[in-house]
């Protein structure tokens, strides 16, 4: 039986290295035939701003590892409305390539329909 | 339904104001760590969800007292609510 | 019923780590399995047999070395986030030419597909972080 599994993404990226972690694990479990779905919510929404540039701070993209996520069968991440409207954030101004962001109003809802949960 | 775990003081981070908005009817909030500190705003009166249940020892260690709305838990209890409930949620940023 | 954790947090710099312990010895106490505890971000660094705690402090080390005897508990320290964070076994640190190594005995060091099986393989999935 496969589970269904959900990857709750609250952190920004850079700050601190828990979102390129998360990824990472979403990944490599993905790459296991154990695909994730993602709710980006809380600062976790700032990871889908366009055009980050964080090669000033020595770091790489995080923005590689959104787009290869539908490479792993990772078909779309759910965006929680309310921490983009707390942000001042319009979810037409994000995107991410080919990873389709599908705007979520009551994640309590959505956080029902999992097996699992890992926090990021 | 799920177990919500939060473990930061709603004074210094967003986790259990990011949880409560992901709170579902059915669902149930267990605080622990720093988590433990709700118990000293507004959550004492009158709390957000039902049922909030609180790590007893997370408590005692901070010197705080756990209301008549909150439910105290041991270890014992905590890995019951984990086991009653799912999924479980952290919520520790 | 089978549990696996997941720690994300270093050892004596927030309760995280300490709460892992507690939880997984209450879990075990009650009669359940714990299936793997996977340790991950700074949590690597609770797989580091260099540390050495005040004696009158709680030895975390020491603790999930002696669950982990007791229990034949599977201890797996994800790989990649070791190597950044230099936490190396014998191989590790021959392979990469570092001059040490430092994984403590009872843990090893796997990829991150062990968290994925775990996931898999259990009926519950705790996190600890923060």
């Amino acid at each position: 039986m496969t589970k269904r599994i959900l990857a709750l993404c609250r952190q920004a990226p850079y700050g601190n290295a828990l979102a390129r972690e998360g990824l990472e694990a979403v990944l490599a479990a993905a790459a296991m035939d154990q695909v994730a779905d993602l709710l980006f919510c809380g600062d976790g929404v700032f990871q889908l701003l366009p055009e980050q540039s964080p090669a000033g701070i020595g770091q790489k993209s995080l923005q590689r590892n959104l787009q290869a996520l539908p490479l792993f069968g990772v078909e779309q991440a759910y965006v929680c409305t309310k921490s983009l409207a707390q942000r001042g954030l319009d979810l037409e101004a994000l995107s991410q390539g080919q990873l389709p962001l599908v705007p979520v109003d009551d994640s309590a809802a959505l956080i029902a329909t999992y097996d699992s949960v890992l926090s990021f | 339904m799920s177990l919500h775990i939060v473990s930061k003081s709603p004074f210094s981070s967003t986790a259990l104001s990011d949880c409560l908005d992901a709170f579902a009817e059915g669902d149930a909030l267990l605080l622990i760590e720093d988590g433990v500190y709700a118990l000293s705003g507004r959550m004492s009166e009158r709390p957000a969800v039902q049922p909030v249940y609180c790590l007893a020892a997370d408590a005692a260690a901070r010197g705080l007292q756990i209301p008549d709305s909150v439910t105290a838990v041991d270890d014992a209890g905590w890995v019951a609510l984990c086991a009653e409930h799912n999924p479980v949620v952290s919520w520790f940023k | 019923m089978k549990f696996s954790l997941a720690v994300y947090s270093a050892p004596h710099s927030s309760q995280a780590a300490a709460s892992a312990l507690r939880f997984a010895r209450a879990l075990l106490r009650e009669g359940h399995q714990l299936y793997r505890v996977f340790f991950y971000c700074d949590g690597v660094h609770n797989g580091s047999s260099l540390s050495a705690p005040p004696q009158d402090e709680t030895d975390l080390l020491a603790g999930w070395q002696a669950l982990q005897q007791q229990h034949q508990l599977d201890l797996v320290v994800c790989i990649a986030a070791a190597q950044r964070r230099g936490v190396l076994s014998d191989s590790e640190a021959s392979r990469l030419e570092k001059p040490a190594a430092n994984l403590a005995a009872g843990f090893e060091l796997a990829g991150l597909g062990q968290l994925a099986d775990a996931v898999a393989q259990s009926d519950r999935l705790v996190t600890f972080g923060g």
